[in-house]
């Protein structure tokens, strides 16, 4: 049990990293990001195969965050040139394309084989719940760097500025500033956040394969901000939360209830996300947590 | 020569795939203003429920026009339960939504008709010959399925009074509302015929292919591409998209790969929304 | 800071929506440009500030053409324009939107913010007594702390030209600001302007009402259907025959 719950909180831990780089682009800056799993997906990806040829975690996880970044620098200069809508097709499109290269170029990734043996987070401590522990404390370590610094940004005259963005980006030009530089580097700093929570769930969960990042990760994540509240970075946190509970919680009803097989489960926890979606967006946009932007 | 020959006409019964799914996103997203993401999940469901009223009737046909109803009504349910509501609101609300709707669409799916791969039962047909190239039987009666579709669309489209109401809904909302078009009913119009067409399109993809609840969320991309290729809101602009698109990408599967197809629509939409945001045929709807 | 617009000219379809329009806004003068709606004044802001395209016709700013440059720049330039329906950034508090209007903020940068945080204090400090010195001249500051999504319109067309003000521009570009404003507030904008105008800060000013505009205005522009139809002092352009036809429907 105290084993479960662990597992539960690491994995909790690592999507709270990707919904704080969600709710940086689209929460405060307004960016339509539909293919932040693409994020997660390089720096796994990156993350697995340096750790697999023995080069120490801190690096490898940096070269995933920088990585992820660096793809993310790309569609930045394409969303200054799109519509918010069509910035999301673009987006989601950009994960499917990671999805596609990982499978396709089997030389480097193993393609849907994926690549097992990924050396386990602190595995100096061996495998029992201490390594579990201390791969959390470091979680949780980075979690309070990610929040502090976001909390830093949003209390900045950059912060200010990219709020200003979302609000009316038309009226940031004609007060003589760029949004484009703004919009670059957000995106960037949340693509690297991801990466780095890819490194995280890579090397934690030990392998890796093309169907753990499909878009429905993206929406499980826009969930989270959605339900905290978005544009809150408490929101991040607390809509991570819940959403986990949802997600493990329906495994365990899956034992209550019987008849339900894993396949349906999956299926019946799809359609609760796609629900929740539907009901939040005419319900309640603004989130559960707080009244924070009406869009 | 024969080869590639085959693989056009491959890439033609795909590019009609494409091309009916890109003109169900080109009609809403031209009357209803937003890119609706559930077209893909429709398609699913009509396949399964061809699939399911084929196996019991025997009839493939029946069963095609079965899915295409079934199409029409969650059309018209999702209308009336959501975007009514959302009509209004950003396109990216809209457009969430709408992945909620797939979602959904797609657990109902998985739910009833479980996981595993499934195939329509044909009866196996020898292939005709000619001037040495392998030419399905099935695959021109697929072909007349979708060129009878289109007929009924573009008729809809331009000969009837409601029909015509939503090309002016298309060309203009404002307009449209001051000289007393009922909205609700131009709608309800609109989401019955573009699940129509989606779920044929799902159909004829599921006769080519195979049905799995996957298989429409997979055909979204292209779909979308095809319909900004195409240009919003222009029917015939769609259908060409999609053919070329669909054809293009079975042209190049040999040398790319099997894999890298879909990559084929993502580059074609990128270079449209970036050097000409209104499409091959479009008006001037700008990118921003 | 002189403005000198010649020949503008924007075309949708068949329509002149601004045809062949020319004029000159002389340094530290109020020129304002009245004309029915529709009569193509918003897209002239629009054309001289970059935010659309011109089909023909040149702007210049201190003569020199200004035509290739961004809005963005030609705001850099100290040109800054305001909106007919107001852009406040409705989710930042009054004084966080003139903050926001700051010019070259070393805070805007990433690096700095994590590297030379005292650096930044210092600046907001004093940008800070900038804003609230500005709050105060123009009647806000009991609203300061609160998000200007929630203002009336008057006020959010205060907060738009505080906006403009913090940027240091010589040149403002007003679109509208007496319309849904309250008699009593337009009376309190008309005198803001006035004393900004003392100080030097140039105005053109798009109005749709006749009244503040008149007393305020040295020359006024009437556009109709996308064309200059008269030009001169408020009191002479307002006796002409075509522009009473044109603008006031023929009504006395």
């Amino acid at each position: 049990m105290e084993a479960y719950l662990v597992a539960m909180a690491i994995i909790t831990a690592i999507y709270v990293l990707l919904a704080l780089g969600l709710n940086l682009q689209y929460g405060l800056t307004g960016l339509t990001n539909f293919g932040h799993v693409g994020f997660f997906c390089i720096g796994a990806y990156t993350a697995a195969l340096m750790g697999q040829i023995g080069i120490p975690w801190p690096i490898s996880f940096l070269a995933g965050a920088a990585l992820a970044a660096l793809a993310a620098w790309p569609l930045g200069l394409v969303s200054l040139k799109l519509r918010d809508d069509y910035f999301a097709i673009v987006s989601l499109g950009f994960s499917e394309i990671v999805r596609i290269v990982v499978t396709s170029e089997q030389w480097l990734t193993k393609g849907v084989q994926g690549i097992t043996g990924i050396p386990k987070l602190l595995g100096f401590l061996g495998t029992g719940l201490t390594q579990s522990l201390a791969v959390l404390a470091l979680l949780i370590a980075v979690n309070v760097l990610a929040g502090l610094a976001n909390r830093r940004i949003v209390r900045s005259p950059f912060g200010r500025m990219i709020e200003a963005i979302r609000d009316n980006e038309e009226a940031v030009k004609a007060l003589g500033k760029d949004p484009a530089g703004f919009k670059i580097q957000v995106l960037m700093l949340g693509a690297a956040l991801a990466g780095v929570a890819g490194g995280f769930y890579a090397h934690y969960i030990g392998y890796i394969v093309p169907e753990q990042f499909i878009p429905l990760i993206t929406f499980y994540v826009w969930m989270a901000i959605i339900i905290g509240g978005v544009g809150r970075i408490s929101g991040a946190f607390a809509g991570t939360l819940i959403l986990m509970i949802f997600l493990e919680g329906s495994r365990f009803l899956r034992g209550v209830i019987p008849f339900v097989s894993e396949v349906e489960m999956a299926s019946i926890r799809l359609g609760i996300i796609g629900l929740a979606l539907v009901l939040f967006t005419l319900y309640r946009p603004q989130g559960l947590m707080g009244d924070y932007t009406k869009r | 020569m024969t080869a590639y020959a085959e693989l056009m006409i491959g890439g033609l019964m795909s590019g009609l795939v494409v091309g009916l799914a890109a003109l169900a996103i080109t009609l809403v997203f031209g009357i209803a203003r937003f890119a609706n993401a559930a077209t893909g999940d429709t398609m699913t469901a009509g396949a399964y429920v061809a699939l399911s009223v084929s196996g019991a009737t025997g009839s493939v046909i029946v069963g095609g026009l079965v899915g295409a109803l079934a199409g029409a009504a969650i059309g018209v349910v999702v209308y009336f339960l959501i975007f009514r509501k959302l009509a209004g609101r950003s396109s990216v609300a809209n457009l969430l939504a709408s992945i909620g709707v797939a979602f959904i669409i797609r657990a109902i799916v998985g739910v009833i008709f479980e996981h595993q791969q499934q195939v329509f039962q044909l009866p196996l047909v020898r292939p005709w010959r000619i001037l040495d190239i392998r030419v399905q039987p099935s695959d021109l009666n697929l072909a007349i399925v979708a060129v009878l579709t289109l007929a009924t669309v573009f008729l809809i489209l331009y000969a009837t009074p409601v029909g015509r109401r939503m090309r002016a809904v298309a060309d203009d909302p404002g307009l449209a509302r001051i000289s007393g078009i009922s909205p609700t009913r131009v709608m309800i119009a609109l989401w019955a015929l573009a699940g129509s067409v989606s779920a044929v399109a799902g159909v004829m993809y599921g006769i080519k292919t195979v049905v799995t609840p996957e298989m429409g969320w997979d055909m979204l991309l292209p779909a979308f591409a095809a319909a900004i290729l195409g240009g919003i809101g222009h029917p015939v602009g769609a259908i060409c998209a999609g053919i070329l698109l669909g054809t293009i990408q079975e042209m190049a599967t040999p040398f790319v790969g099997f894999t890298y197809k879909l990559a084929i629509s993502f580059v074609v939409l990128l270079i449209v929304l970036l050097v000409r945001p209104s499409g091959l045929f479009g008006r001037n709807e700008g990118a921003r | 800071m002189i403005l000198t617009i010649e020949g503008l000219t924007k075309v949708y379809g068949a329509l002149r929506v601004v045809d062949d329009v020319s004029f000159t806004v002389p340094s530290g003068d109020i020129v304002g440009v009245i004309g029915p709606n529709g009569a193509g004044k918003s897209t002239l802001f629009s054309l001289v500030t970059g935010f659309l395209d011109a089909a023909k016709g040149q702007v210049n700013l201190d003569r020199k053409p200004i035509g290739s440059l961004s809005p963005v720049e030609r705001a850099r330039s100290g040109m800054v324009r305001t909106f007919q329906v107001p852009r406040e950034f409705s989710h930042l508090t009054v004084w966080q939107n003139l903050m926001a209007a700051t010019p070259k903020q070393s805070g805007e940068s990433l690096t700095n913010l994590f590297f030379r945080p005292g650096r930044i204090r210092e600046e907001e400090d004093m940008n800070s007594q900038k804003v609230d010195a500005m709050l105060d001249f123009l009647r806000l500051s009991h609203v300061a702390h609160t998000p200007a999504g929630r203002l009336s319109g008057g006020q959010k067309k205060l907060v738009e030209l505080g906006r403009a003000l913090m940027t240091g521009a010589r040149l403002i570009l007003l679109d509208e600001p007496f319309a849904g404003v309250n008699p009593v507030l337009i009376e309190e904008i008309a005198e803001r302007i006035r004393e900004l105008n003392a100080q030097g800060i140039g105005f053109l000013i798009i109005e749709h009402d006749l009244g503040a505009l008149t007393r305020l205005v040295s020359t006024l522009h009437v556009m109709d259907r996308g064309r200059l139809i008269a030009s001169g002092v408020p009191a002479e352009v307002l006796a002409n025959k075509q522009v009473r036809e044109a603008y006031l429907g023929g009504t006395s």
